[in-house]
């Protein structure tokens, strides 16, 4: 017969290797790859666009050699997205699209880029698919352990913190993320932007992707602390329709959630493209 | 891509700049004259300087030879001007689409951006959705197609490409070719 407690360190100890939560945040380790050189080998699979600069010395040398990455990269990222995330005085926005490029080909038009972490805290999903759904929900397990240790609510500060210092254990390793984490807690509706080159920002708005300038526009110019809950949601999902309008790489559908003192909560699906053709109905009927 | 006695040619009006949209109106498909039709994509620059080059030279051949152009011999007009600039090309990909002759068969020409030409009986296409177009193309299409069956696989063959390429899209227009006269019909697409 199981002990509760053998159960839950049975399966720690498989999902993940040397976990030891209370010394060290940054030790739980992925695995490499079994060879001399583990570290060169992440870099060629990954098609690395950054270089380090201690490896190359003359200039074609260097474009040579990250032709070459690039083609050899047998992990492509699925790149363009726009996300964006704002706190106000009532709690905390985030809107999403859903389209996931390879290149110009449209992968999918129906991608999850918001992952709960848990019942009052979201991250979103930009740059590497996998790599952001494999963090946020461990970052979610980590806050999940830390509220049965302590027996309080781990606050945004402190998860995104653990996550940050996980990523820049991981720097230069290829990882692709860039993610906000957005939550409520006793300091009110707040907002951290994680990056996988290791910064961790704190702001009230934030917009990451391909789209983010043209989504920053329309968030920019609306902005206030003391929006309404209703306007706030209409300000997020058109700025959202505004990039899937410009930026060729994103679209699909908008997802709207809102968080405040009683947990997230997902507000509306609607196609980018009917969203649109909307807006542009109402602007008509306006004018007249 | 050509049915019974007409010939469809379709395409997106998006004018982008890498991955941002700047215009949804750019038209690139342009009549001829009442029996040809032209489409270009790729350097807009060079569809625009193409289209007053081609209408120039079609204009000549009107007052020269006192007749309207054929197809046929406008596709090899076409390629001659693109091989004129072998080193230092256009960086364009055109279409040619018409009917022939006095019992009207359809007849339809794409080259690549140097003037090798090809004559398929069935579709061509071109553009940055190309891979698309040609796999929903190659499923849809049947042989001896009316105007209005034509019109309705033309259509859905581009939206269905259009939807998968991320850089077209944003509008769309439609031209049928029949001995009557040029429809054109604007669908109604993603704008995202």
């Amino acid at each position: 017969m199981f002990t509760l407690g053998s159960v839950l360190d049975n399966e720690l100890k498989s999902t993940v290797e040397d976990f030891s939560f209370e010394t060290n945040f940054s030790t739980n380790q992925l695995m490499l790859p079994n060879i001399e050189k583990p570290f060169e080998f992440a870099q060629s699979i990954i098609g690395l666009e950054k270089d380090l600069q201690e490896n190359e010395n003359q200039l074609m040398f260097h474009q040579q050699k990250k032709e070459e990455r690039k083609e050899r990269a047998l992990i492509k990222g699925y790149k363009g997205t726009t996300t964006l995330a704002f706190i106000y005085e009532k709690g905390t926005v985030i809107a999403v699209d859903s389209r996931a490029t390879s290149g110009q080909y449209i992968a999918s038009q129906s991608v999850q880029k918001v992952v709960p972490i848990n019942s009052y805290m979201l991250g979103t999903l930009a740059g590497g698919a996998a790599d952001c759904q494999f963090f946020l929900a461990h970052l979610g397990r980590i806050c999940n352990l830390y509220e049965l240790r302590n027996n309080e609510t781990i606050s945004v500060a402190a998860a995104s913190k653990l996550l940050n210092n996980i990523l820049y254990s991981y720097r230069n390793y290829g990882l692709s993320v860039g993610s906000m984490i957005c939550g409520y807690d006793t300091r009110g509706p707040q907002l951290y932007y994680i990056d996988s080159d290791g910064s961790r920002l704190k702001n009230s708005l934030f917009s990451v992707g391909s789209g983010s300038p043209f989504a920053y526009g329309v968030l920019d110019a609306g902005y206030r602390w003391d929006l309404s809950k209703e306007e706030a949601l209409d300000l997020g999902r058109r700025a959202i329709c505004a990039a899937t309008f410009k930026d060729s790489y994103s679209g699909g559908t908008i997802k709207v959630y809102h968080i405040d003192e009683n947990g997230w909560v997902k507000i509306s699906d609607d196609d980018a493209s009917e969203l649109w053709y909307e807006y542009e109905k109402k602007e008509k009927k306006e004018k007249k | 891509m050509a049915g019974k006695n007409c010939v469809a040619i379709a395409g997106d009006t998006r004018f982008g700049v890498r991955n941002q949209t700047v215009a949804l109106d750019s038209n690139r498909i342009f009549k001829i004259n009442n029996r040809t039709l032209f489409g270009m994509t790729g350097l807009n620059t060079d569809i625009l300087t193409l289209r007053e080059s081609f209408k120039f030279q079609m204009n000549l051949y009107n007052l020269e030879e006192e007749r309207e152009i054929s197809p046929k011999t406008f596709a090899h007009n076409v390629a001659q001007t693109l091989y004129s600039k072998r080193f230092g090309p256009y960086f364009i990909t055109p279409i040619i689409a018409g009917l022939e002759g006095e019992d009207y068969t359809p007849f339809l020409c794409a080259t690549d951006l140097i003037g090798a030409m090809e004559f398929p009986k069935s579709f061509v296409v071109a553009g940055t959705g190309e891979e698309s177009l040609m796999g929903v193309c190659e499923t849809f299409y049947k042989e001896n197609m009316e105007p209005d069956e034509l019109f309705e696989v033309v259509s859905q063959c581009l939206l269905a490409a259009v939807d998968r390429d991320a850089l077209s899209g944003w509008g769309s227009v439609v031209h049928v070719l029949t001995k009557d006269g040029i429809t054109t019909k604007r669908l109604r697409t993603r704008k995202d």
